[in-house]
């Protein structure tokens, strides 16, 4: 639904200009799972910034549906955000938190309801009356993606959702994602460092670099998906080999470095 | 451990407390120092008996806490609604803050006589001035909770839709409330000064009077007295304020000291 022509972010840090994304050209069909690689600060979470409407674009633009610009709109998709970090309020319990997003929106008895059921699926029944503070690191990305599932999102921006989590809650929280985009079919942006995950997850994986998207890779292979199955290992073959190769001079050239470094 | 500490947490003050009175006796004993220039230690506990079997400190503490409680709510409601304006409109904030900043720099007990002039020696004049000792500290205290709010936070509110004003209820608020709360604090005790230094000057009521009243008859025993109920009593509230607050949002850190805040 939501697509991109031309986008581009410019932010100035120190009087310098530094380039976070540079035209992009991006179709989000309706209902369609987009994962995004890509080394640290290539410019995956201002992409997602941009399309959760919190960034505004240095040049191009964010068209939804196709045809409305993205303004007016924005506030009319209803759009789940887990964030980088967990940002959680701190002063409210677990189960408030989840249901922070739909408080004066619904009665209260559905909010309860639904906050509860999310709460099970992401494994925090006991853990509905603690305070942030008295979570894991998990723990409370869990809290995170929670809230922004609870409200049936039209467009779910995830950025890197699962980096906190162990293996075994990782891959069941990733099979619940799928299942609840089959029952509910959002739009669903996911960033993630994990190209197993991409693979798994992803109806098109696209590749970024220094804020451009260098490739992409549809994937059909039908779900639900094994990651030993031939066609998902060849993809993440092939996404790796992209990832190395672009790797390699960076860590050869010790200038590049130094740069990177002190910045 | 831990009993040891809770144990020394009750022994220090006590002993000190000891220490201090029997140096109070030891000092009056080898001095000699005359009765109405420092009375002894049971010369002020039997001004005290007196003055609670006869019911007249229990007066006087009645009407020194509810002007205090008068006027300390009074400023709350006042500080609050006028931070959060300050937080959604600007222009407002910059026609409201120099006056306020101005007043600022005054002394409550500097406005006393025009207080006087305008709300008279009644009770009117020492919840005033109560209220505006202690509506800076809430106010600027409020303010600065106001600005440090994590943008993080409001970003959360924003993609989901909620207006300004939602976001400034639900999340700027509630963010800025530990810095708010030290500002409560701040205020209890500020508001405490000025009301005891309104009531020595125009009242007949209230522990302030009582001290004033007490000085004139040269009844040094009793400004004693006066003297200790004042600091306990301000000592007390600061203590069940904390524990209020702990009960209530237990996620503002209020006992600084433990190495946790
Ligand atoms: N608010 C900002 N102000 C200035 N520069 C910014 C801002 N946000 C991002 N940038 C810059 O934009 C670039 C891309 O950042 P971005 O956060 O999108 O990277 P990323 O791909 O999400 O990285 P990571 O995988 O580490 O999360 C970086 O160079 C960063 O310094
Ligand atoms: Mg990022």
């Amino acid at each position: 639904m939501p697509s991109c022509r031309g986008l581009g972010k410019t932010f100035r840090i120190d009087g310098r200009n530094v380039v976070a994304l540079r035209d992009v050209d991006l179709d989000l069909p309706r209902a369609s799972i987009s994962v995004f690689v890509g080394p640290s600060g290539c410019g995956k979470t201002t992409l997602l910034r941009l399309l959760a409407g919190l960034e505004q674009p240095t040049s191009g633009v964010i068209l939804r549906d196709g045809a409305e610009p993205s303004q007016a709109a924005a506030e009319r998709t209803r759009v789940g955000y887990v964030f980088q970090e967990p940002r959680l309020m701190p002063w409210l319990s677990v189960a408030r938190n989840v249901g922070f997003n739909l408080e004066g929106r619904l009665p209260k008895v559905e909010i309860a309801t639904r906050v509860a059921d999310i709460l099970s699926i992401m494994g925090l029944t006991t853990f509905a009356s603690a305070r942030p503070d008295q979570l894991s690191g998990g723990m409370a990305s869990r809290v995170g993606l929670a809230r922004a599932l609870v409200s049936n999102p039209d467009l779910l921006l995830l950025d890197e959702p699962f980096a906190a989590l162990d293996a075994m809650t990782r891959r069941r929280l990733q099979a619940e994602l799928v299942a609840l985009w089959q029952r509910l079919s959002p739009t669903i942006v996911f960033v993630t460092h994990d190209v197993e995950e991409a693979a798994l997850l992803a109806d098109t994986v696209y590749r970024m670099e220094s804020g451009a998207i260098v490739a992409r890779y549809p994937n059909s292979i039908p779900r639900p998906r094994d990651a030993t199955d031939a066609g998902i290992v060849a993809l993440r073959r092939a996404i790796l080999a992209g990832l190395e190769e672009k790797a390699e001079p960076t860590s050869v050239q010790p200038s590049t470095l130094k740069r990177g470094t002190a910045s | 451990m831990p009993t040891r500490v809770a144990w020394h947490r009750a022994a220090v003050p006590l002993i000190v407390a000891v220490a201090f009175i029997a140096a109070w006796s030891l000092g009056i004993a080898l001095t000699g120092v005359s009765r109405a220039l420092l009375p002894s230690p049971t010369a002020v506990l039997g001004a005290g008996l007196e003055l609670v079997e006869g019911g007249e400190l229990a007066r006087h503490v009645r009407v020194s806490a509810l002007r205090l409680l008068i006027g300390f709510l009074l400023s709350v409601a006042l500080a609050l609604p006028i931070a959060m304006l300050f937080a959604r409109l600007r222009g407002l904030r910059a026609v409201l803050e120099p006056p306020l900043e101005f007043l600022r720099q005054v002394p409550p007990l500097a406005m006393m006589p025009l207080l006087i002039l305008w709300l008279g020696i009644g009770e009117a004049q020492k919840v005033g001035i109560i209220t505006l000792a202690c509506f800076f500290p809430v106010f600027l205290g409020t303010l600065g909770g106001i600005a440090q709010c994590d943008r993080r936070l409001i970003e959360v509110g924003q993609v989901a839709g909620l207006s300004k004003g939602a976001i400034l209820c639900r999340i700027v608020m509630p963010s800025a409330l530990p810095s708010t709360v030290v500002g409560l604090r701040i205020a209890l005790g500020q508001g405490w000064r000025a009301l005891v230094g309104a009531e020595l000057v125009a009242s007949s009521a209230g522990l302030g009077y009582m001290i004033e009243d007490a000085q004139n008859l040269a009844r040094t025993d009793i400004v004693i007295v006066g003297v200790l109920v004042i600091g306990t009593l301000g000592l007390a509230s600061d203590w069940a304020f904390r524990r209020a607050i702990a009960a209530t949002w237990p996620w503002v850190k209020v006992d600084g000291g433990d190495g946790d805040a």
